[in-house]
């Protein structure tokens, strides 16, 4: 088995202390580890930090409450905890699902739900061992996905010439949560947590650390549900997943692994807004989600539209 | 292929002549004792166990080395060694830990429990080094050593050795071929059981979604596990 690298490690005692030694630079953050640890033994990465900040040893991070009409999770928060959480189960369907079809049990042990928001996004060019592929996404000039074999890349285009895709589970399921996220410095709408960086895959500064994730209440009668594709029940990241949370005149609904970031499909909610819940409006709500879905040249990952538009369908019916 | 063949037949001669010698007494050495001595007499081991071992003896020595040198001066902050004081299967250890071993490298490289296997290499996708972490199972290839101060962990020795029926249980339904995944499917099961003492085989399917099996045994898993649930005794 592959070592790590030699790398220094300190155990936090504050948010703030955290913060300040990533401030220092060339310093990573450690929760659960297993996206982190995974890209620093392949040395994925072009830079390898020289410090690592473990917060789970900052106390107080690891809770679920239901206060002040919303629900409040701690960042350092198993993504099992959630899993068997019954209000989360009961409430909060779509997110409570989206933990449970996560890696594996084993990982979602490990795994924070802060952690899972904040992974890198998977290419297997981006995430090729020992930096083969300087990629634009590690500072380099070009995507090989482009060109490549970009059978499970981006259906919506690329950002900033990138193809990866999100990975994450539980992302489009806070989207259509309408949840925010927390952090030492402010608080952000799900919707805009994401966002195309170098090596990164969210709008974080390099010394911000998310602390909670808030999400309101759901009326009566609003209900959510989560449905995801992959090639194997267990362990595999998804083809396409989608969350959707519909009732009450409302509808939100959010696709991931098609796009640099999870994509709220605003015309698939339009197309069910105040309608039935029933198979037709449903297909016409998955057909808008997609209208603007292209296949990369050479129609490598043609195959994921239509799953993505059955995911959407699915994920609306199941809301019924 | 020839020579590695040549190897083990030499290796099985050296085992004859050590079960000679041992007869009188009655034979108590350990499969895997054996193969640690003759790894070294053989000098160019071929078995995977045996793999295993000298991998280990060299990392325990790269560890001792590493830790004479000295160290290169560092802008950044935090010590090079951590104490950590951590229960394994019921004994206490304290070690000086570098920040960058993993769980399993300690516990089989120097508290000396093997079972944790290495499969994927660790990329925490086969499941075959799990241990039980303060009542969670986790993988032991993706967890810091130094992070495990005042840790309880449990692994398929202490599981056996505690006679807990998930192992009588997986023997009587053969739930293995080669054994090399059994260690980190019992202890995912037992963390199963621990949390969950009457489970239903969906909860089984779901609770072993994260170990790989490569001799395909998947399917006696679930009525070993069930059969185990069966045979706990109140508060085992």
């Amino acid at each position: 088995m592959k070592t790590w690298k030699r790398f220094a490690h300190v155990n936090a005692k504050t948010i703030d202390e955290a913060s300040s030694i990533l401030r220092g630079g060339k310093a990573a953050l450690i929760s659960g580890g297993t996206d982190l640890l995974g890209t620093m033994r392949f040395e994925i990465l072009p830079d390898y930090p020289e410090v690592l900040v473990n917060l789970k040893t900052v106390p107080g991070l690891d809770y679920v409450k239901e206060e002040g009409g919303m629900l409040r999770i701690g960042a350092l928060t198993r993504l099992e905890d959630i899993v068997r959480n019954d209000t989360i189960r009961n409430k909060y369907a779509a997110l409570a699902e989206a933990a449970h079809r996560t890696a594996t049990p084993h990982i979602r042990e490990m795994g924070t739900l802060a952690g899972n928001i904040c992974q890198f996004n998977r290419c297997w060019y981006f995430r090729n061992p020992d930096n083969r592929f300087n990629c634009i996404r590690k500072g380099g000039k070009q995507c090989f996905a482009m060109m490549g074999d970009n059978r499970y890349h981006s259906i919506f285009g690329a950002v900033k010439m990138c193809l990866a895709v999100n990975p994450s589970d539980t992302a489009p399921a806070l989207v259509a949560l309408n949840a925010k996220i927390k952090t030492n410095k402010r608080l952000i709408e799900a919707e805009q947590f994401w966002e195309m960086t170098v090596p990164g895959s969210t709008v974080l500064a390099a010394d911000e650390i998310v602390t909670e994730i808030q999400i309101p209440t759901p009326g009566a009668g609003v209900k959510s549900a989560f449905i995801k594709f992959a090639i194997r029940k267990s362990i595999d990241f998804p083809i396409v997943n989608c969350a959707a949370m519909v009732g009450g005149g409302q509808a939100r609904v959010c696709l991931n692994a098609v796009y640099n970031k999870p994509y709220r499909a605003t015309a698939a909610e339009e197309a069910i807004k105040g309608k039935a819940i029933n198979e037709d409006n449903a297909d016409a709500a998955g057909a808008a989600a997609v209208a603007a879905a292209k296949a990369l040249p050479g129609d490598r990952n043609k195959w994921k539209i239509p799953i993505a538009k059955t995911m959407v369908k699915r994920a609306i019916l199941a809301c019924a | 292929m020839i020579p590695e063949l040549g190897e083990r037949g030499k290796m099985s001669d050296e085992k004859e002549k050590k079960e000679q010698q041992e007869g009188k007494e009655g034979f108590h050495i350990s499969r895997r004792d054996f193969l640690k001595d003759a790894g070294l007499v053989v000098g160019a081991p071929t078995l995977g166990s045996i793999s295993a071992t000298a991998e280990a003896a060299t990392q325990a020595g790269k560890g001792a080395a590493g830790t004479k040198e000295t160290p290169a001066p560092s802008a950044t902050p935090g010590p090079e060694l951590t104490t950590i004081e951590l229960t394994v299967n019921g004994g206490k250890y304290r070690y000086a830990v570098e920040p960058h071993w993993s769980l399993r490298q300690l516990l089989r490289d120097h508290v000396g429990y093997t079972s944790p296997k290495d499969w994927c290499g660790g990329q925490g996708a086969c499941g075959s080094c799990t241990v039980i972490m303060n009542g969670r199972a986790v993988l032991s290839c993706m967890t810091l050593a130094c992070e495990c101060d005042g840790a309880k962990i449990e692994t398929a020795e202490g599981i056996a050795k505690a006679k807990h029926p998930i192992i009588q249980a997986y023997i009587n339904n053969n739930a293995f071929q080669c054994g090399y995944c059994t260690p980190g499917f019992v202890c995912t099961a037992k963390a199963l059981l621990d949390k969950n003492s009457t489970p239903t085989e969906a909860d089984v399917r779901d609770a072993l979604g994260g170990n790989l099996c490569r001799c395909a045994t998947y399917q006696r898993h679930p009525p070993a596990v069930l059969e185990a649930a069966r045979n706990l005794k109140p508060g085992a």
